[in-house]
């Protein structure tokens, strides 16, 4: 290398400076970036929204397994199942097929669906074998999106989608009354109790209900809501009262609907309404009774067996009924009566007399108490003993007057009831004419002395009798009389004897018994051969097990 | 110290890059296998930048986007890598964590950031020693050929793990991506001239910066 000297002037020192400010090699983090990101977003593009259901139990729900199903039709899949924060759920995070984010909005609700046998139905029999999953029901439309739900425990009867009336049922008792259980209109299914609750703040117990579309318009204004779980068994003052409604309504509770006589139905109500739904039919139909008066009737006696709301009739009709009975009702303390309250509602009453009967000055009743108007306590049923009270005209009546009490009207009262009976007896009895009775018992007494003296005369001729001739020859009749029962006696002991044991009778009955014997023989034999080979009933019996010939074949 | 020997770049001479003959590069061709001749490999830096933000872009789907889908029953898993490596951290197996994490994740990053310092070093941007400078560049050719653990582990077990419905092994999008970081960041080494950092050093020792000589 020596012969080559280093000539710096035809040979450049290497130059280090990028040729081309741009260079084809660029191309490659541009489409590394662009194929990043396309798969980033394909990735993301594949994800479908997330919800956040919380649930009681995760029972039966499977990460990764478990599918969302909306109507049937897959729309996603469980991705991760945990406890919740404060360990009492779970919260499983559900991942939905891309593009359903409208499934996802306030009012949609999920619950999951597992094998459910109830008195009422049989559903999700086919997660017996496919494993349970979550059915989604979507909320109603234009709901905002949300993203975290608090998944249902019980599926709820209907669709929130499936037009129908949904009305609100509040109740103190909730009964036998369950989510699912049918609701009726004169015994006639026409809808469902979708869900209950209960309210603590009010001690309620509230019911969704659903009326299916075609009976929607019987939900009116006045309908009345009750209850018919079970079987009712009541015992008032009109007696033992037992009602039974169709039995699925007694194994899994229903209520029924309707409204009551003489009560206009009112105007269509729309979804949400809020009724009240009564312990039973008896307080459906009462809940019409609109009491606008109320009077204090002070009774002398006691008021046992009258209950608060017994009836208050005026001559059989009800009118009214009890509505309290306190002493607190009294204003003068001496006052030993017992003040019941009572509550009438006056269009029960004849028009005139109700408009009469409402007039401040109260005129109608002071003539009405003047001419005997009374109330009075009487017994409803004897077997209960409870009482009611009856309004009714006494003729006989003390006179009295419509007084004050409080800031109650009064109407006098007349005693009744048991009580009353039994005084009404004992004033029969002491009007009763002893003395009479007694003077005569005197008289009595002299005749019978003089019977005695007859009898004792009756007595002396007997004697006379037994002591004649004709009564000593008595005995020897009478012997002839038993030699002749004898010669009786001897016949029968003769007829006796054919039934003994040498007697026809008897060989004619071993006789039936040998044949009965071999009947019974037959019998057994006849019982072995159905029991090796029940058809041979049938099919006849087997034959000996020879061969059977066969027809020859053609 | 004895006088450094004359450099062959300075005396016109380029090694063949396919063949290592010596030869004068205003021939424009090796004259035995007739690749072009360079001093040295052209636009180094900027390919080697260029090939870097590609890994560095494929880098995040790798990590992001699932390696490998495991269907067990019917119950689908979808692991990324760093899910893989928690699952084996959790279960206790802290060394197959430790290597998993080594291997897909420390190794890419630590080769992507050693190749960016030594562009930086190569284009006058830093100046390290020249022993620091060797090192990193030794660490960067060693590291290469590990970074591919990950993607021949899940190639293995896609090809191994085809049992039906009881268990099926598929390979995600991000194995692909990984793939991708891997060899970018090998193309990238590749195509960087460690010779230019040394180029740079001579520069620098026969007329060093205002800055270094006040110091002597």
């Amino acid at each position: 290398m020596s012969d080559t000297p280093p000539t710096s002037s035809p040979i450049t020192p290497p130059d280090h400076r990028a040729a081309r400010r741009w260079n084809i090699v660029w191309f490659v983090p541009i489409l590394a970036i662009l194929i990043g990101g396309w798969m980033i977003w394909r990735n993301v593009r594949s994800q479908g929204p997330v919800a956040f259901v919380r649930f009681e139990t995760a029972d039966g729900i499977g990460a990764g397994k478990t599918e969302v199903r909306c109507r049937s039709v897959r729309v996603g899949v469980v991705k991760e199942v945990k406890l919740a924060e404060d360990l009492k759920s779970v919260v499983v995070q559900v991942e939905l097929i891309p593009d359903s984010d409208q499934l996802l909005r306030s009012g949609t609700s999920f619950w999951v669906v597992r094998p459910r046998v109830t008195a009422s139905a049989v559903s999700g029999l086919d997660t017996l074998i496919t494993g349970a999953y979550l059915e989604l029901n979507p909320g109603p439309e234009g709901g905002e999106e949300v993203n975290h739900f608090t998944g249902l425990e019980t599926p709820p009867a209907t669709s929130r989608d499936i037009p129908g009336r949904r009305i609100t049922l509040t109740t103190e008792q909730a009964g036998s009354l369950v989510a699912g259980s049918p609701i009726y209109f004169r015994g006639f299914e026409v809808g469902r109790i979708e869900s209950r609750k209960l309210d603590i703040t009010a001690q309620k117990v509230i019911f969704e209900a659903y009326i299916r579309e075609e009976f929607s318009s019987l939900i009116t204004e006045n309908t009345r809501f009750w209850n018919t779980s079970g079987i009712d068994v009541s015992a008032g003052a009109d007696g033992l009262k037992l009602r039974t409604p169709s039995f699925q309504a007694m194994v899994s509770g229903g209520a029924s609907f309707g409204v009551p006589e003489g009560v206009e139905p009112g105007a269509l109500v729309a979804d949400g309404k809020e009724f009240t739904l009564f312990i039973d039919e008896d307080a459906a139909e009462g809940s019409t009774f609109n009491p606008t008066m109320k009077f204090v009737l002070l009774f002398d006696q006691s008021v046992r067996g009258l209950a608060k709301s017994a009836p208050v009739e005026f001559k059989g009709i009800p009118i009214g009924r009890v509505a309290d009975i306190s002493f607190d009702y009294l204003t003068a303390n001496d006052d030993s009566r017992v003040p019941v309250l009572v509550e009438i509602d006056p269009s029960l009453l004849r028009r005139e007399a109700a408009e009469k009967m409402g007039k401040a000055d109260s005129e109608f009743l002071t003539e009405a108490v003047k001419r005997g108007l009374r109330a009075t306590l009487k017994p409803g049923s004897l077997l209960t003993g409870s009482l009611f009270v009856d309004v009714n005209y006494y003729k006989e009546a003390k006179p009295a007057e419509l007084t004050k009490v409080g800031e109650y009207l009064s109407i006098p009262t007349v005693p009744g009831g048991l009580e009353n009976m039994i005084q009404a007896a004992l004033e029969r009895f002491q009007n009763l004419p002893l003395e009479e009775i007694l003077t005569k018992f005197g008289t009595t007494a002299d005749q019978t002395t003089a019977t005695m003296a007859e009898f004792k005369d009756a007595a002396a001729s007997i004697r006379k009798f037994t002591d004649s001739e004709a009564f000593a020859k008595l005995p020897g009749d009478l012997r002839a009389c038993l030699a002749k029962i004898d010669q009786l006696a001897t016949s029968i002991d003769k007829s006796v004897a054919s039934y003994g044991p040498e007697g026809p009778v008897q060989g004619d009955m071993l006789r039936t018994l040998d044949e009965f014997r071999a009947s019974l023989r037959t019998m057994k034999s006849l019982m072995t051969t159905i029991d090796d080979k029940p058809n041979s009933l049938l099919f006849g019996r087997d034959s000996s097990g020879n061969p059977i010939p066969k027809a020859p074949r053609r | 110290m004895s006088e450094p020997l004359p450099r062959a770049a300075n005396l016109g001479l380029a090694g063949c890059h396919t063949c290592g003959k010596v030869s004068r590069v205003s021939l424009g061709y090796c004259p035995r296998c007739g690749s072009h001749l360079h001093l040295r490999k052209p636009n180094s830096i900027q390919r080697t930048v260029a090939l870097m933000v590609a890994a560095a872009a494929l880098y995040i789907p790798a990590n992001l986007l699932p390696i490998m889908t495991v269907v067990e029953l019917g119950d689908v898993t979808e692991n990324t890598i760093i899910s893989g490596m928690m699952t084996f951290w959790r279960q206790g197996a802290y060394p197959i964590a430790l290597v998993i994490f080594t291997a897909s994740i420390v190794i890419p990053l630590l080769k992507i950031v050693a190749l960016t310092w030594l562009c930086l070093a190569a284009s006058g941007k830093l100046h390290p020693s020249p022993e620091m400078l060797g090192k990193i560049y030794w660490f960067t050719e060693l590291l290469g050929r590990w970074s591919m653990v990950d993607i021949f582990v899940v190639g293995i077990l896609v090809a191994l793990v085809q049992l039906g419905n009881y268990m099926t092994i598929t390979p995600g999008p991000g194995a692909l991506a990984f793939a991708g970081v891997v060899v970018l960041t090998m193309l990238a080494a590749m195509s960087f001239e460690p010779r230019l950092l040394w180029d740079r050093l001579e520069e620098l020792r026969a007329n060093p910066s205002p800055l270094k000589k006040a110091e002597p």
